[in-house]
């Protein structure tokens, strides 16, 4: 591809290097990819949090969170990716150049071989994590899952997903869940950790301004891992067919109604129609030039914010809107409506002009920060496409109206969600 | 237009500025290699705003909390429909803010940057406000205060500065109120505007892959001159005690865990440039050695499970108010205030360490430079800081200058206990 250069380390090991003269900072991401289901989800989700408080070298937070400091407060961050059913483990760190800091050099290899020492050297007693941070990780990690009802928005985009695909391996939630937490102790996640390191693929991207001959010979020697003889990518099931469309109504004390449509696409990344999709969304609700904002919030003034996103690895897509819990239904015939339009080929000049050159502009932009790059190179590999940037951009212009109208037939609710106030 | 050009060694960055005969300060901070350019387009104008004199008359005017904000919403309906709709078909995408002492507008773009540049310019500058676009407003701004009813982080944010304030507006919600905004008419906006958005009481500033020669050409040309130079705008806030106004403040919302914010009024105000640069520096460098990660306050928090990751600091620093803040979720936040001030009371009488000192400086350069990588939030914060009279290019300088002993003395000052107030949310007694 593109913009990256690809090392393979060995099977299942790659590194993939992107070379970038314009930050003032190097990046670098380490992705264990799991395949996400309800057994395995809230191990591993704890796993990260649990080697991110100590290693052989620095067997505590308080000398972690030092060093970091005396690397020019140097980012360490962990936690769980979801990209359709591939739950993935990251562990993330940047740091400053060498060129603006010329007392202190080579802060990019510091970072990397603590990298190693946190994902393989983790401090273990009696061949078991250490119990204390598996217990007290445990507590952050139920608070973690809980307090997605905290912020209102996500929590209702999260939970229509919940309900959508109830029964598939995509309703799982990325942290897994509390009750599965209680089984959990020092013994048999430091198994689970054995396991999954020697039977996971692992995607390690840097980018900077580095050496890459360098830095590959530095990643190929301290990333000296024993695989097992199969290491598989995980896969995700699309679903064809809405059974039976599903209505959910819940309950809380909130000042605003929040409205969920869960859609069946149906389409893959790696099919033709997956950019016509791109474009659908865009029409429908990717923003100021949208069907949905101008006619829901500017025309009827029912919301602040309505937007459509697709989840593509999962082939779904999501409407969101936080609006008055009388105008429940106002709403729902409008959002409704504005799709029929585009099914009918209603669809200006202005609309889908807007929304690719909008399209162009937000793939080109992702070039801009390190993270966004290594999580569009990420969504490529998990999504079995091989598309740059360029790539991309191409695909994108060259949809027709017709093509959108042509998806528009395909995609089918499954899944209205409602969050309301109990008192009403 | 003269532009003056500034070379910083450090940074490898070069920042232009020149003053438009309008009175508008333009800059201009070229980034090679950058595939998005970005212009903020920016007013001295925000929510603490709302008393006033406008200049050239006598009397005091006092308008409805949430006009700044709402003014934001209302300037991108033009005679001619939605300006986003011009941002749109270019493919750029334009938004605006409002915050307690700014309002901007602003885009991003990957081609046709002047264009967008001449769009920006011109629909700031051309207000048209109707009574049935205004009443139209109310609806969609009457849901954005709704979404932010269900928002404990916000929540708890301004609780925390109604207990901090007796009566400076910075306590007061951005967008106002349902109440508030039902009381805002066009001839009250068209008011607000005549007075906060003259070019002299205003900044340009762009980032990106751009000329600077160019971009004060598109100025030049599409800045319109007011008749008459600006008189000084007085800007009247109500006498503020330097007590806070309440130790603690609770509300009970829809959350999984308590919530909390607290921290300190700062007592030390009334200057900007750089003493307020350095204020801020030295303000996060003692947030860091009280109860940065490295800390073992932070650790034992953690360790006993009274803090998790979504604990934060941060410091306020503004010319007529200031507050640090400490907070995020915990379990028992009486706990966390107890042993922060036990910790702080501690080191008052034992005193800081040096060594701590000079490590965290090295993570406060790292920050710094990290900003620059992100336009959006760089070009953001620079124009917060100008409005400041501070210029970002100053802060290694500043930052160098900072001794120990700064350290010790704003410890000393700052962080008391008569000035600290705590918010507390709480989720809801379950039946």
């Amino acid at each position: 591809m593109k913009g990256l250069e690809k090392v393979n380390l060995k099977e299942g090991l790659n590194l993939y290097y992107i070379p970038t003269e314009k930050f003032k900072t190097s990046t670098m991401s380490i992705c264990i990819h799991r395949q996400l289901s309800e057994e395995d989800a809230t191990k591993n989700a704890l796993l990260p949090y649990v080697l991110r408080r100590g290693c052989e070298k620095f067997p505590n937070a308080q000398a972690i969170a030092q060093y970091l400091e005396s690397l020019y407060g140097a980012v360490f961050d962990c936690g769980i990716n979801k990209k359709g059913e591939d739950q993935i483990i990251y562990f993330t760190f940047e740091v400053v150049n060498d060129e603006y800091i010329p007392e202190d050099r080579g802060l990019l290899q510091k970072i990397i071989e603590f990298s190693k020492c946190i994902i393989f050297n983790p401090v273990t007693e009696n061949q078991c994590f250490k119990k204390e941070y598996v217990e007290q990780e445990k507590n952050k990690l139920k608070d973690l899952i809980e307090g997605l009802i905290n912020n209102k928005v996500t929590y209702a985009t999260e939970r229509c997903f919940q309900e959508m695909c109830k029964g598939e391996k995509f309703g799982t939630y990325e942290l897994g869940s509390a009750k599965d937490l209680e089984a959990i102790d020092e013994k048999n996640l430091y198994e689970h950790y054995k396991s999954i390191i020697k039977s996971s693929p692992i995607d390690i991207f840097i980018t900077g301004t580095a050496d890459a001959g360098q830095v590959t010979e530095l990643v190929k020697n301290l990333y000296d891992i024993e695989f097992n003889r199969e290491v598989i990518y995980p896969t995700t099931e699309i679903i064809a067919q809405v059974k039976k469309q599903k209505n959910i109504v819940e309950e809380l004390d909130v000042a605003q109604g929040k409205l969920s449509l869960g859609f069946r696409t149906k389409i893959s990344p790696r099919e033709k129609d997956y950019y016509s999709l791109i474009v659908y969304n865009g029409i429908l609700g990717g923003g100021p030039h949208s069907k949905l904002f101008n006619n829901v919030r500017e025309k009827l003034s029912l919301a602040y914010y309505v937007f459509s996103r697709l989840e593509k690895f999962k082939g779904l897509m999501l409407i969101s809107s936080g609006i008055e819990v009388q105008n429940y239904k106002k709403t729902l015939d409008e959002i409704l409506l504005q799709m029929e339009e585009i099914k009918k080929g209603n669809i200006s000049d202005y609309e889908y002009q807007s929304t690719i050159n909008s399209s162009i502009t937000s793939v080109n932009s992702l070039k801009d920060n390190s993270f966004y790059m290594i999580d569009y190179y990420l969504g490529q590999l998990v999504g079995g496409t091989d598309d740059s940037f360029e790539d991309l951009i191409v695909k994108i212009s060259s949809v027709q109206k017709e093509d959108v109208i042509s998806v528009a037939q395909k995609i089918e609710l499954d899944t209205i969600y409602f969050l309301k106030n109990k008192n009403k | 237009m003269e532009l003056q050009q500034y070379n910083h060694s450090i940074l490898k960055e070069t920042l232009y500025h020149s003053v438009d005969k309008s009175g508008l300060n333009v800059y201009v901070l070229p980034k090679k290699g950058y595939s998005k350019s970005y212009a903020i387009f920016a007013t001295h104008y925000g929510s603490i705003d709302s008393k006033f004199v406008m200049p050239g008359e006598d009397k005091e005017t006092e308008v409805p909390d949430g006009i700044a904000h709402f003014l934001e919403h209302k300037l991108f309906e033009q005679k001619e429909g939605n300006v986003f709709d011009q941002f749109s078909r270019l493919g750029s995408s334009a938004n605006a803010f409002t915050s307690f002492t700014t309002t901007a507008y602003l885009f991003s773009s990957t081609s046709k940057f002047y264009e967008n540049l001449d769009i920006l310019l011109n629909f700031v500058q051309n207000p048209y406000f109707t009574d049935e676009s205004v009443q139209k407003e109310r609806g969609i701004i009457g849901q954005e205060i709704r979404m932010y009813d269900d928002e404990p982080n916000w929540r708890v944010f301004f609780n925390f500065l109604g207990a901090l304030y007796h009566h400076h507006p910075v306590k007061k919600d951005i967008a106002g109120t349902i109440e508030s905004i039902s009381k805002i008419n066009k001839e009250i906006l068209y008011k607000c505007y005549n007075t906060f958005y003259h070019p002299a009481n205003m900044i340009l500033f762009v980032v990106g892959e751009v000329e600077p020669d160019k971009i004060i050409r598109h100025v030049d040309k599409n800045i319109v001159a007011k008749e008459s130079p600006q008189g000084e705008i007085k800007r009247i806030y109500p006498e503020e005690p330097t007590t806070v106004y309440k130790q603690k403040v609770e509300q009970n919302l829809s959350v999984s865990l308590p919530l909390f914010q607290m921290g300190f009024k700062d007592i030390d105000i009334g200057y900007g440039g750089i003493a307020l640069l350095k204020k801020d520096i030295v303000t996060r460098i003692i947030l860091e050695m009280i109860i940065g990660k490295s800390t073992s306050l932070y650790q034992s928090l953690y360790e006993q499970g009274l803090i998790n990751d979504t604990f934060q600091t941060d410091f306020n620093a503004e010319i007529n108010y200031g507050f640090t803040i400490f907070g995020g979720e915990s379990i028992h936040p009486e706990k966390v205030q107890q042993e922060i001030m036990h910790e702080i009371n501690r080191l008052q009488r034992d005193g800081l360490d040096k060594a701590v000192f000079d490590r965290i400086k090295k993570v406060i350069i790292g920050r710094f430079l990290r900003q620059f990588n992100n336009i959006d939030r760089l070009a953001n914060n620079f124009v917060a800081n100008l409005f400041k009279d501070i210029n970002l290019f100053d802060y290694i300088k500043t930052y160098q200058s900072i001794t120990f002993d700064d350290i010790q003395q704003r410890f000393t000052k700052h962080f008391k206990n008569d000035n600290m107030a705590i918010s507390i949310i709480k989720p809801h007694e379950t039946n």
